[in-house]
C-alpha cells in the first residue's frame, strides 16, 4: 500500500513538474506568431474590397491561406511533438479550417448576399465544434436559430435594402455599388485586428497552460455528475436552466418580447423625408382609413374609407 | 484516497482517456484560439466594411467567437454554465438582429443609402 501511494505521489510529482516546466516555457514562438499574424494582415488587406484588380485579391488570399495553414502546421507539430499534452479531433481541423476561410470571406467578399452565404458556413462549423465539444442542444439551437432565423432575416432586410449600383466602383466588377466596392481604413482595421489576434493567441497558448485545472476549483456550480440522473446533453442542459438559471431565462423571455415591441415601433415610424430626396416613402397616415371608434381592440383599417371593409364579407 | 483522485482529474485533464467527457487543456487552447481568431476577424470587418447590414454581420462573427469560447470552456469545466450563457447570447443576438435591422431598414429609407459613413453628422 505504501508503495502503491509512493508511486502515485511520483507520478503526481512528474506530472505538477511538468505543468511548471510548461507554464514558464511558451507552446508557441511568440515572434511566429506576430510574423504569422503580420503575413495574414497583409493578405487581409489585398482580399479587401477596394477597387483592386481580381489578381491582386487572389494574391491576398493566397498569402492569407499561406499564414494559416503555416499556423495550422506549427500547431499540429507541437501536438505531435508533446503527445502528453493530449490529442485534437481531426474534425477539429477540418472546421477550424472551414470557419476561420468562410469567416475571411464574409468580410472580405463585394456583395453582401455572399457575405451571409459564407457567415452560414461559419455557423455551421461552430455547430460542429459544438458538437465535438459534446454540446449537442446547441448545435441545434445553432442551426436553427441563426442559420435558419437570423440569417433569414439578414437576407430579407439585404433584399430589401440594396442600393442602385449605377454609382459602381470605376474599375470594380459590375453591380458592386459604391459603399460595397470599398472600405474604410483597412490598414488601420487589420493592424489592431491582427495585433490583438497575436496577442490573444500567445496569451491563450502561454497562459491557459497556467489554467488551474478542473479539479482545483471549488466548484461550487453543479457538474454533470451532480446533476440527477438524466441522459444526455439536452435534459442535463433543460434541468440545469429550469433548475437554477429560471430568474435569467424569464428576463431573457421578457428581453425578446421587449425587442419585439421595439422592433415593431421602428417600423411604424412616419419617416420624415428631407427635400431631394431620392426615395419615395408611401406616408401610410395619409392614405384613406376607417374611422377610429371607441373600441380599444379595434384597429383602423388602412386603405379604405369604408368602415364596413372590418367586417367579414357576406357568402 | 484524496491523492489518487486528485490523479485521476489530473491526467483526464492532460488528455488521458477516463471517460469523463472533459476536453484536455491543449485542446482548450485550440478551441479558445479558433475563438479568438473569430472574433479578431469580425473585428477587422466591423471595423473596415462601409455597409451596415455587413457591419451587423460582422458582430455576429464575433458572437460566434465568444459562443465557441464558452462552450469549450463549458466543457474544460465540466458544468453546464457556459453552455447556459450561450443560450442567452442567442438571445440577444436575435434581439439586437431584429431591432438593428429594423433601424438599418429605417436608415435606408431616410437616406437611400447603407453606407454607415452617411451618418457621419452623428459623430457631433
Amino acid at each position: 500500500m505504501a508503495l502503491t501511494s509512493d508511486t502515485i505521489l511520483n507520478a503526481s510529482q512528474t506530472l505538477a513538474s511538468a505543468r511548471g516546466v510548461l507554464a514558464v516555457t511558451s507552446l508557441v514562438p511568440p515572434l511566429a506568431v506576430i510574423a504569422l499574424c503580420v503575413v495574414a494582415a497583409i493578405g487581409t488587406i489585398l482580399m479587401l474590397p477596394g477597387g483592386r484588380p481580381k489578381a491582386w485579391r487572389v494574391l491576398g488570399g493566397v498569402i492569407a491561406a499561406a499564414a494559416g495553414l503555416t499556423f495550422l502546421a506549427l500547431l499540429a507539430k507541437i501536438g505531435s511533438d508533446a503527445q502528453a499534452l493530449g490529442q485534437v479531433s481531426p474534425y477539429f481541423w477540418l472546421f477550424a479550417a472551414i470557419s476561420v476561410v468562410s469567416a475571411i470571406r464574409v468580410i472580405t467578399h463585394d456583395r453582401p448576399v455572399y457575405s451571409a452565404l459564407y457567415f452560414v458556413l461559419t455557423v455551421l462549423s461552430s455547430a460542429g465544434f459544438f458538437i465535438l465539444l459534446g454540446a449537442e442542444f446547441m448545435a441545434a439551437a445553432l442551426v436553427i436559430i441563426y442559420a435558419g432565423a437570423i440569417l433569414v432575416t439578414y437576407v430579407f432586410v439585404i433584399m430589401l435594402a440594396s442600393e442602385a449600383v449605377q454609382t459602381g466602383v470605376a474599375d470594380g466588377p459590375i453591380g458592386i455599388s459604391e459603399v460595397d466596392g470599398n472600405t474604410r481604413d483597412p490598414v488601420q482595421a487589420a493592424a489592431i485586428g491582427f495585433l490583438l489576434m497575436a496577442t490573444l493567441i500567445f496569451v491563450i497558448f502561454d497562459r491557459g497552460q497556467g489554467l488551474s485545472l478542473p479539479g482545483d476549483l471549488d466548484n461550487t456550480l453543479p457538474a454533470i455528475a451532480k446533476l440527477p440522473v438524466v441522459q444526455g446533453n439536452t435534459q442535463s442542459l433543460g434541468s440545469f436552466l429550469f433548475g437554477t438559471q429560471l430568474v435569467s431565462l424569464q428576463i431573457a423571455g421578457l428581453m425578446l418580447t421587449i425587442s419585439m415591441i421595439g422592433a415593431i415601433v421602428i417600423a411604424r415610424r412616419r419617416i420624415l423625408l428631407p427635400a431631394g430626396s431620392r426615395v419615395e416613402v408611401i406616408d401610410e397616415l395619409t392614405m384613406p382609413m376607417t374611422p377610429p371608434t371607441d373600441d380599444p381592440h379595434s384597429i383602423p383599417v388602412v386603405g379604405t374609407d369604408n368602415p364596413r371593409a372590418k367586417e367579414y364579407p357576406q357568402l | 484516497m484524496n491523492l489518487l483522485a486528485n490523479l485521476k482529474i489530473e491526467l483526464v485533464a492532460t488528455g488521458a482517456k477516463a471517460g469523463a467527457p472533459m476536453i484536455s487543456q491543449f485542446a482548450l487552447m485550440h478551441y479558445l484560439a479558433v475563438g479568438a481568431v473569430l472574433f479578431c476577424i469580425g473585428l477587422i470587418g466591423f471595423i473596415s466594411r462601409r455597409n451596415l447590414i455587413v457591419m451587423f454581420l460582422c458582430t455576429e462573427l464575433m458572437f460566434q467567437g465568444v459562443a465557441i469560447n464558452l462552450i469549450a470552456f463549458s466543457r474544460y469545466w465540466g458544468n453546464l454554465s457556459g453552455e447556459a450563457f450561450v443560450i442567452f447570447v442567442l438571445v440577444i443576438a436575435a434581439a439586437e438582429a431584429s431591432l438593428a435591422l429594423g433601424l438599418v431598414v429605417l436608415l435606408f429609407k431616410q437616406k437611400a443609402t447603407l453606407d454607415a459613413g452617411a451618418w457621419k453628422s452623428l459623430q457631433g
